[in-house]
């Protein structure tokens, strides 16, 4: 299991690697995101829709980029923890039964 | 996915709550239902709604030269079944919208029906599918979460194609035009999505024997089913 998760993960890893190498030869490439490239061809399709409504609140740049390294922090935090958990406990159970023996 | 905000007319807007709502309700009760019955996979419950909150925050690059991210949701939906997914993804699409401004109130019910229903319900069905045929596990997940991803943003161009037709050629231009935004992107970050997936899923069989029973997954091949 380790040796192709850790397979995986590389592959993962190369697939994002070698999508910013082959990205950035781009013409004019910026990574700018698709959900924002959506809503430009919304103004190219009906150039007089103008949004009924505004962001109720939109952070500053900089605590922006806070609050998303908040969002991966929680998620992988409470992730982690599970994984850790579950390992540990696997052990635990191993030594049990050794101990048993 | 994240339609941004007011960027869908009012009617449309609330049609797509009217889809998405039943969903959450029912999710609701189903995840209340879960906890209550199955104390002991709260833990993975929380991990699988963790896997959604880190993927789909992080933007990823493409080989287009431009940027997305995926979304997360067919974790959840193999382990637990697609209903349990729309709560899930309604509180982080929340989060993404109320603290992040990214999506947007007036579209949150828009983004519910893609990323946390019909993805969802895609990669469940898929698993099951593939399953049925006797794929083997890895590649069966792999297929969902990866299909299920790309079935999300295929959602996307709909919903966004409903509401602004091409003037010239219609629904399917639009749609055809939001495809071409959306698909070239996404189809890499797909495939990272299933490859991670398949990562915790091979993590899960190996440590988490105890819950994937009384989940009852990995769902039986049929060669096994006949068997017993």
């Amino acid at each position: 299991m380790k040796a192709r998760n850790g397979g995986l993960l590389m592959l993962a890893a190369v697939l994002v690697v070698g999508s910013v190498l082959i990205g950035s030869r781009r013409e004019g490439a910026e990574f700018a995101g698709s959900d924002g490239q959506a809503m430009a061809a919304v103004a190219a399709i009906q150039p007089d829709y103008q949004p009924w409504f505004k962001l109720l609140w939109e952070p500053p740049p900089e605590i922006a980029s806070g609050l998303f390294a908040l969002q991966a922090a929680l998620g992988a935090g409470v992730l982690g923890y599970y994984l850790g958990f579950k390992r540990g406990q696997a052990r635990e159970r191993r030594n049990r039964t050794d101990a048993g023996d | 996915m994240h339609i941004a905000e007011g960027f869908l007319p009012p009617l449309h807007a609330a049609a797509w709550t009217a889809v998405a709502l039943p969903f959450v309700v029912v999710s609701a009760w189903r995840v209340n239902r879960l906890m209550r019955d199955q104390p002991r996979i709260k833990l993975l419950l929380a991990a699988s709604g963790a896997f959604a909150f880190v993927i789909s925050a992080l933007k990823l690059p493409s080989a287009t030269g431009s940027c997305s991210h995926a979304t997360g949701t067919g974790l959840g939906a193999i382990l637990f079944g697609p209903s349990v997914m729309a709560l899930l993804g309604t509180i982080v699409l929340l989060f993404q919208t109320l603290l992040l401004a990214h999506g947007g109130v007036t579209t949150l019910s828009a983004n519910v029906v893609s990323m946390a229903i019909v993805g969802p319900w895609v990669a469940y069905g898929l698993l099951r599918g593939a399953r049925w045929l006797n794929i083997p596990l890895a590649a069966s997940v792999f297929l969902a979460a990866m299909l299920g991803d790309l079935a999300t943003y295929t959602v996307t161009a709909g919903q966004l194609a409903l509401a602004f037709p091409d003037p010239a050629s219609g629904f399917m231009g639009s749609f055809v035009k939001f495809l071409g935004v959306f698909a070239p992107t996404q189809l890499p970050l797909a495939v990272i999505e299933g490859l991670l997936t398949v990562v915790i899923v091979n993590f899960l069989r190996e440590y988490s024997g105890d819950e994937l029973k009384i989940l009852q997954f990995p769902l039986r091949a049929l060669a096994t089913e006949a068997r017993s």
